[in-house]
């Protein structure tokens, strides 16, 4: 059997049931051999970004990988930045990309690019594939490595000569990776204190990050804050990890996040963080994160994030749930002062609400989103893209259970919510799925509605329409002296015609009194359906922290 | 990166007796910034790009590297001198484990080790007996210079080198060190 087949029946092993691709000439004997394995459904992408951030929302969204082929050079380039975005936010991915003949490595061959090199800082792994006897080898370990410890996205690039290469089948070896090492188990004594800490303590506070999501840890979390009655913060990727209507709930943390949550964090004695990076955008100015902070417990698998940005006094290396499982059991008498806690946090939720401008005569995003999350009942998967938008999603997400928001946290990738949305609903047909998006991010990758339309996916496209580059313009008004340079988008298609030309109904509103039976209609189509919200150009994200500031120096929105 | 010290009677962590190694500090106080890691790495034909990659875009900077083959087939040992750069010093090790075609790192930063680097010299022919007299071998004897080389650790190599200026060298080249611990 050839290459190409070995490693389709690998992938079929792996029980991989869809592959986002887009063939060219360097991995033309692998579609050759595809409609021979009918077990693996392929989407035609209609750029090969697409097809990387499909695979990314549709990992998100069911947690097996997401696979990609694509050729070598332009093809295998054209998908760093999806596979930035999934390495960014630890998302498991298979990228399989052709490559030029192994005897034509090096000589500049057509449509030959150096992809290990371009893509090592963006993968968790990659392999140069140069002989048939690797396979199908490597694509095992790719999976393993791809799916296992902190995921990630890994690249496997295969010589033309080894796809067409003839070899026997081999009975499958046992797999060794001497330099892979796994950080599943839980340090049972740190566990211990660090549960003990966390009871005892006078101000605490936990914030939870992707990992938990990761690490299905949403029901031990609930468990550790309910029985230690501590506040629970999410960063903007853990959103979905803890329900924010709970009594605990701090909401979102962060830079954008809500002023309670800053308040609870800036105020705290013992901060522990799950599952999270502990980066910029959570910290704001480093040097005043969290001033009262006597212990800092930080759990996560990726040991090399201890003592990153901030040195934990109590490391847990282990995956998230594991972690908070072991911690359950060592949490006994509760500080007597948590009640007063409690207390202030309740204070500070009174005091900084979440609000926004009602009635300047424009439509209001945030308005829009209420309605759209009244629909979602609690169930529907939300796909953000990346600006005001995708803050806005997330201030306003209500859900009072674990739920699935996705959205380009790490990376900031604009152009990831309409494929990632496409990804979700072929991982979770049964589940509603809502795209949310500006009209900057939408255009960059709007080509993929082809994609939405081919395959009927019932996908609610949310364009929050403010002909300008909201979140650059916000900062430019706010942080930049006011110059308004380079943000303006009134040269923008016509939306409602644009899905028309691509075959799928959309409607444009203006005004409040339109949204309800706008959605009401999105609801009810089957397939794709987009509206074009047209918004107040001139609403901002707020809470906010001036760049540069420490989060106790959060903006609010003006008072009504 | 914050580091605040844990207040008097606060849970300890480590007496939980839970491992965890003392970032070894220098004479000058503070953390030794340039780390010296012996490596052992899988062959591969993007296993130096990657290491080297990683260095890079972690913000360390490379003072030394040294490859070879190791006693295993199909394994190269490194050694490395690495700056941390502005990251914190345990980040280099702790990359550096990231990488699967990393297998294993020693690090001997303020071990006891052997550190020997190696230098071959062109120089002239006057020179000789009294870089002999240093420790200097002769390989080449030719007509107008001689070939020599000498061995050790980095300080005598680097006075070595300081002495072959003196003499007004013709040509010299110098090996990166490699290291090992000290068996007792």
């Amino acid at each position: 059997m050839t290459g190409a087949d070995l490693l389709l029946e690998a992938l079929e092993e792996e029980g991989v049931d869809l592959i986002f691709g887009y063939p060219g000439g360097a991995n033309l004997p692998i579609y050759q051999r595809l409609p021979d394995h009918p077990k693996l459904k392929h989407i035609l992408v209609r750029h090969e970004q697409g097809a990387a951030h499909m695979a990314d929302g549709y990992a998100r969204a069911c947690g097996r990988p997401g696979v990609v082929f694509a050729t070598s050079g332009p093809g295998a380039l054209n998908l760093v930045t999806g596979l930035c975005t999934a390495y960014m936010d630890s998302v498991p991915m298979i990228a399989i990309t052709g490559q030029v003949n192994s005897t034509q490595v090096g000589r500049d061959a057509f449509q030959e690019s150096d992809v290990i090199g371009a893509t090592s800082s963006v993968t968790k792994h990659s392999y140069l594939v140069t002989d048939i006897a690797q396979l199908p080898r490597v694509i095992h370990e790719a999976f393993h490595i791809a799916t296992t410890g902190r995921p990630g996205p890994v690249l496997i690039d295969i010589c033309k000569d080894v796809q067409m290469a003839e070899a026997e089948r081999t009975p499958r070896a046992p797999m060794s990776i001497p330099g892979y090492h796994l950080n599943g188990h839980v340090e049972l004594a740190s566990a211990k204190i660090a549960a003990e800490a966390l009871a005892h303590a006078a101000r605490p506070v936990i914030l939870a990050g992707h990992g938990v999501l990761l690490s299905h840890a949403e029901q031990a979390l609930l468990d550790v804050a309910e029985k230690a009655g501590v506040p629970v913060g999410t960063t903007l990727l853990g959103i979905g990890g803890f329900p924010v209507n709970h009594p605990l709930s701090l909401h979102m943390t962060g830079f954008m996040g809500t002023g309670w949550c800053l308040k609870a964090v800036q105020n705290a004695d013992v901060l522990m963080m799950v599952g999270m990076r502990v980066d910029d955008r959570v910290t704001a100015r480093l040097a005043d994160f969290a001033p009262k902070v006597t212990t800092f417990i930080h759990v996560d698998i990726d040991g090399s994030e201890m003592g990153k940005n901030v040195r934990p006094h109590i490391e847990l290396v282990a995956d998230a749930r594991n972690a908070l499982e072991a911690m359950l059991p060592h949490i006994d008498s509760v500080d007597e002062g948590r009640s007063a806690w409690l207390t202030q946090i309740d204070a500070w939720r009174e005091e900084h609400p979440l609000r926004y401008t009602h009635s300047n005569g424009h439509l209001q995003p945030q308005d829009v989103l209420i309605d759209m999350y009244k629909r979602c009942r609690n169930e529907a998967v939300v796909v953000a893209d990346v600006g005001q938008n995708q803050i806005w999603a997330a201030l306003w997400w209500n859900y009072d259970r674990p739920g699935l928001f996705i959205n380009s946290g790490g990376a900031g990738t604009m152009g990831f919510a309409l494929p990632a949305a496409i990804g979700a609903k072929f991982a979770r047909p049964e589940l509603d799925v809502w795209c949310v998006a500006g009209e900057g991010g939408f255009v960059m990758t709007a080509q993929e509605l082809s994609v939405a339309v081919e395959h009927q996916l019932d996908i609610k496209i949310v364009l929050l329409n403010n002909f300008s580059l909201g979140m650059v313009r916000q900062f430019q008004d706010d942080f930049y002296g006011g110059v308004r340079s380079q943000v303006d988008l009134t040269h923008i298609p016509d939306f409602v015609k644009l899905a028309d030309a691509y075959g799928l109904p959309g409607v444009r509103v203006d005004k409040l009194a339109d949204v309800g039976p706008a959605m009401d209609a999105a609801e009810r189509t089957k397939g794709p359906f987009l509206i074009d919200f047209r918004i107040d150009p001139q609403a901002n994200v707020y809470p906010i922290v001036p760049l540069g500031k420490s989060l106790n120096d959060f903006w609010e929105a003006p008072q009504q | 990166m914050i580091d605040r010290p844990l207040p008097p009677g606060s849970p300890r962590y480590h007496d939980a007796g839970a491992p965890k190694e003392p970032v070894p500090t220098s004479p000058h106080g503070g953390e030794e910034r340039v780390r010296v890691l012996s490596v052992l790495v899988e062959d591969g034909s993007s296993t130096l790009t990657k290491v080297a990659g990683m260095i890079r875009r972690r913000g360390f900077h490379v003072r030394a590297i040294t490859v070879g083959p190791s006693g295993e087939s199909g394994r190269s040992r490194m050694t490395l001198q690495i700056d941390a750069g502005h990251a914190e010093v345990d980040q280099v090790r702790k990359q550096l484990e990231r990488l699967v075609e990393v297998v294993e790192i020693e690090d001997l930063t303020e071990h006891d080790v052997h550190s020997r680097e190696l230098v071959v010299a062109r120089v002239a022919a006057s020179a000789v007996p009294e870089l002999v007299a240093k420790g200097a071998r002769v390989l080449e004897l030719g007509s107008v210079s001689t070939t020599i080389e000498f061995a050790g650790e980095g300080d005598e190599v680097g006075a070595f080198v300081e002495e072959l200026r003196r003499h007004g060298n013709l040509d010299v080249v110098r090996s990166g060190p490699v290291v090992m611990r000290r068996s007792a």
